[in-house]
């Protein structure tokens, strides 16, 4: 409380001037401040006999002061900046509507470089997918004093523009309304020069694709404002926006030699469609891949638009005789069938309402390359009937085609098997039917049968590093003994698949479109499913035509022998050499050893499996044939 | 208590320090917060969304925090002072040491719709403990060397805290306050002159020692055209919306740079470049103009003051919005280089918005208390 003596003196009572030595003018700033700031000097008021008061007054002034002069600078600079800076943009210059913009055209603003959309390339760097930077034109309507004029111009320029939505878009409200983006150097360059007030272009940046068609099912597309929508740009959209190129297991070279001989076939053959696959049987890589028709990525499209349509993964086909290359190694490695087992071919079979024959019936007993080779279904049911279903449903489990492939695209389609995979259903899908799988899918299977026997994963990225074997499926002599009889039925029948200089094994398959409540014969899915260098393989080609017409050229065929196999064998030619592969001849000894397919003779007593009356098929008496039942042929 | 300090002044009841209310300060603050949110209407487009409804809510809250801290008598600041400082500093570790240690860098403590911000805390206690330790000196303490030590520890132990976020804008705005601070309250001008001298001479070895990105800043700062894509790619946009904004202006949200998005920051730091572009140099001057009468009213009131703490606190506060506001227009208008200080009352923020209302609200609080008066030296538990 003795702090609050009113009397007790304060220690500035001696200094009730404050800097007596020269510093005069101090006082006279403080007192000139005081008089600005309309103080009084008022000696009686006791805060002026204190000198900390007295001080602090002139000093709070003088900052005061540098205050102001600071604004003062400020409004300067202002008045610098926004009058005298830019004497051609003044408020009253009110046709030039954005010159701001105007200034940012002369010197384009685009984001930097680091910010783009990163590209897509092949497996040796050449571009699929970049980005660039693109005019896009603008409208500020306010400017605009003669819109139709300027619709008109505009038209004559781009011809594709809309009118009335041109015109809509001059007279819109706003400042800045985009008339047509992505516009080319030429278009821009030509509008300029109309000299259209309140029209102006804005850069940037836009997805060119410079390859177009070449991979457009693959590669995919982006909308106009960069967001991927379909194929790898959608897969990898924010991956690409952040900057990070993608590397495809793609060979440009490859993609467009498939492209070019498939579409050559579907167009000589009239066919609605097809579809080609190269894949490297080991590491899973996609060499090529091709969905035809196709579409260019560089223009906008109907997303109904059935060129979108990616048959190799989305595309669900019964497949037929392709898939006898897996119901033999099946037989074969369940140990229950010999090469040398004879089946009894005779037929044809009846189940239920179906009817199942050969298309050339041999009516006779045969061996299981026999069987491979004329394609057999009815030899092939009696192979699967004595593995037993459970074993085929294992087995066709493992190679995945009771699920959705995987690979690195969002246009997947998941298989269409047999909801109950009862006896029936076994027989028709050892030679191909009552199961939907997409080119993938066999692609992937067969190449596990000629690998050596195990799984691979089909992939759309450039393997940098060893890819771990797969799963193993069957053992490698059951895979080697697969391959040379897919070999057996290009020198048996299928000859149109092979190279010169290269040797080619495979099979065809031929299969009749389901429609609703049973096949079409007219409307067939032919195809032909290779491996090569057959003596060692190292790639496997599929080759499939979606309702070929036979003419002429194949004398009214439009089987996968005559269809397919000619473009594998094209394809063949020209991979090779690219690849650097060796030719190799059938007179060389040791090739012949290596296609060398060894059946003991057949002999019914120890090995033939259809005298056993329990084998045949039931005999069901229904006189189905007249009713129109539909009729399963696979070739 | 109260009959000890001052027999002339009575009590203060509600009404009468509602009566002292400086009316037309608190009409400023709003006339300017208004125009804020005008701006930020615009800035969106011709929307409340997604700024200046927040914005408007903010200044709602600020507004009551204010009139409140208005209410608080003086003596309550000058007895707290060192403590509000203290806890200042205490909460400036505090994030220093959060942000070391969950690697988020978070510089604030979450209120809600504010964040809080230490170092924004420390500019006004930082006032409020200098404004104490120099209302317990006499004149010829003040010009004791040694006297001021203390007062240095008091701004550059926040300042080196603030350093270490690292946040150069905020630690220079301390620094400056806290000079000034020093300036006021009578340190002798010849110290100045030499610290300055120092420092200049000083320019050289620091520029050794600066980052690359540091000098870049600098040679930026020097000519954007040199990075017109990148680093001085802000002020270009903001030099060319300022240019097209002219006399007049385009308009409100009629804004080429701003409404074409060109103009980045344009709700936040570079607010001012917006309104320049829209409603032109007569804008601009309109604004400032209106913050000047608020640092008017500051001084007035550091002015009308009957002690030295009220009159340091006053004025400490108008410097520091002084601060703000001159940094913000120097920046935008190229004057100095890109510091992220934005315009008080009209950028889009929580943080500046509370620091702006605490302050006026403080300066409110010596506005009412003006006749208030304390002895140099005095018993905290006798206020």
């Amino acid at each position: 409380m003795t702090f609050f003596n009113p009397t007790s003196p304060l220690s500035t009572r001696k200094a009730s001037v404050p800097g007596a030595g020269g510093l005069s003018v101090r006082i006279l700033l403080s007192r000139l401040a005081l008089w600005l700031a309309g103080g009084v000097i008022d000696a009686r008021r006791p805060e002026h006999a204190n000198a900390v008061m007295e001080q602090s007054r002139g000093r709070a002034v003088m900052v005061g002061f540098m205050m102001l002069v600071a604004f003062s600078i400020v409004a300067v600079r202002l008045v610098d900046v926004m009058l005298l800076r830019t004497p051609d943009q003044t408020a009253d210059e009110a046709d030039v509507s954005a010159p701001a913009v105007a200034d940012a055209s002369a010197s384009p603003v685009v984001p930097a470089p680091a910010a783009w959309r990163a590209d897509i390339t092949d497996r040796n760097g050449g571009i699929l997918a970049t980005t660039i930077s693109c005019p896009s034109m603008y409208a500020d309507p306010v400017a605009i004093s003669d819109p139709v004029g300027t619709t008109n111009r505009l038209m004559q320029v781009l011809p594709s523009l809309d009118y009335s939505t041109t015109l809509a878009r001059l007279t819109a409200k706003g400042r800045m309304v985009w008339v047509e983006r992505h516009l080319t150097p030429t278009q821009r360059q030509t509008i300029h020069d109309l000299g259209l007030p309140g029209i102006d272009f804005r850069d940037e940046p836009c997805r060119l694709y410079p390859t177009g068609n070449l991979a457009s099912h693959i590669v995919g597309y982006t909308n106009i404002d960069q967001v991927g929508q379909a194929g790898l740009e959608k897969q990898f959209d924010k991956f690409l926006n952040d900057g990070q190129p993608v590397e495809l297991s793609l060979d440009m070279r490859l993609q467009h030699i498939l492209r070019r001989e498939l579409q050559a076939n579907v167009e000589q053959y009239s066919a609605v469609g097809g579809s080609g696959i190269v894949m490297d049987i080991y590491t899973g890589e996609l060499l090529a891949m091709v969905s035809l028709p196709d579409f260019d990525p560089n223009e906008r499209h109907d997303p109904n638009d059935e060129a979108l349509f990616n048959r190799n993964t989305l595309g669900r086909y019964e497949l037929g005789s392709v898939f006898k290359i897996f119901n033999t190694a099946l037989a074969l490695e369940s140990g229950k069938v010999k090469l040398s087992d004879t089946f009894d071919t005779a037929g044809p079979v009846r189940i239920g309402r179906f009817t199942i024959h050969d298309f050339h019936p041999v009516n006779y007993w045969m061996n299981v390359p026999e069987i491979f080779e004329k394609s057999s279904n009815i030899g092939s049911l009696r192979m699967v009937q004595v593995v037993g279903r459970d074993l085929q449903q294992r087995f066709l489990g493992r190679l995945g085609m009771t699920r959705p492939a995987t690979l690195e695209l969002p246009e997947l389609a998941n298989v269409t098997a047999p909801p109950r995979w009862g006896e029936v259903e076994s027989w028709t899908i050892s030679y191909g039917h009552g199961i939907a799988v997409t080119p993938l899918h066999l692609v992937a299977g067969v190449s596990a049968m000629v690998n050596g026997g195990t799984l691979v994963t089909p992939t759309l990225l450039k393997q940098t590093s060893a890819v771990p074997v797969g799963q193993r499926i069957i053992a490698q002599k059951t895979s080697d003994t697969v391959r040379r009889l897919m070999r057996l039925v290009v020198t048996g029948g299928a000859g149109l698949a092979d190279a010169p200089g290269y040797l080619v094994g495979g099979k065809t398959g031929t299969a009749e479109k389901a429609t609703a409540g049973g096949y079409a014969h007219k409307a067939l899915i032919s195809s032909f499913i290779g491996a090569f260098p057959i003596t060692k393989p190292r790639y496997v080609v599929f080759v499939m035509l979606d309702e070929p017409q036979g003419n002429k050229s194949s004398y009214g065929y439009a089987t996968g022998g005559w269809v397919a196999a000619p473009v594998v064998s094209r394809l063949v030619a020209q991979m090779g050499p690219l690849y650097g592969l060796p030719p190799e001849s059938e007179d060389d000894p040791a090739v012949r050893a290596a296609l060398a397919l060894s059946v003991p003779p057949t002999n019914a007593d120890t090995g033939a499996h259809g005298p056993q009356p329990h084998q045949l098929l039931p005999a069901p008496d229904n006189p189905d044939g007249a009713q129109g039942g539909a009729t399963l042929v696979s070739f | 208590m109260y009959r000890h300090i001052d027999s002339s002044e009575p009590t203060f009841s509600l009404g009468l320090k509602l009566r002292l209310l400086n009316w037309g300060l608190v009409f400023l603050v709003t006339l300017i917060s208004g125009i804020g949110a005008a701006l930020l209407y615009s800035a969106a487009g011709g929307n409340l969304q997604p700024w200046a409804i927040r914005q408007i809510t903010r200044f709602g809250i600020g507004f009551v925090l204010m009139l409140m801290l208005a209410m608080v008598d003086i003596r309550v600041f000058l007895r707290y002072a060192y403590i509000l400082h203290g806890i200042a500093i205490f909460l400036l570790v505090v994030v220093e040491v959060k942000g070391k240690i969950g690697m988020g860098a978070q510089r604030w403590i979450d209120l809600g719709v504010f964040q809080l911000q230490p170092s924004e805390l420390a500019k006004i206690t930082l006032v409020l403990a200098l404004a104490r330790y120099f209302h317990g000196l006499t004149y010829e303490q003040v010009g004791k060397p040694l006297v001021l030590l203390p007062p240095l520890a008091m701004i550059f132990i926040p300042v080196g805290l603030v350093l270490l976020q690292p946040n150069l804008g905020t630690a220079t705005i301390l620094t400056l306050v806290g000079g000034s601070l020093m300036l006021m309250s009578g340190v002798r001008l010849w110290k100045f002159l030499i610290i300055i001298v120092a420092g200049v001479s000083a320019l050289p070895v620091l520029w050794e020692f600066m980052h690359d990105y540091q000098k870049q800043r600098v040679y930026t700062f020097l000519d954007p055209e040199r990075d017109p894509l990148g680093a001085g790619y802000n002020i270009m946009q903001s030099k060319i919306a300022f240019g097209s904004g002219g006399l007049i202006g385009q308009g409100f949200m009629n804004g080429s740079q701003s409404q074409l998005r060109f103009l980045p920051e344009k709700e936040t730091d570079f607010i001012f470049t917006l309104l320049g572009e829209e409603f032109g140099l007569i804008g601009t001057l309109f604004v400032l103009g209106l913050f000047l009468l608020v640092l008017i009213y500051g001084f007035a009131i550091a002015l009308s003051a009957r002690m030295q703490f009220s009159r340091l606190v006053a004025g400490g506060i108008t410097i520091n919005i002084f601060f703000y506001i001159f940094i913000n227009v120097a920046m935008v208008t190229g004057i100095i280089p890109v510091v992220g200080i934005p315009m008080p009352l009209v950028s889009y923020g929580g943080t500046a918005m509370l620091t702006t209302m605490i302050a006026t609200g403080i300066l409110l609080s010596v506005s009412i208390h003006r006749e208030v008066k304390v002895p140099r030296v005095f018993s905290s538990d006798s206020l």
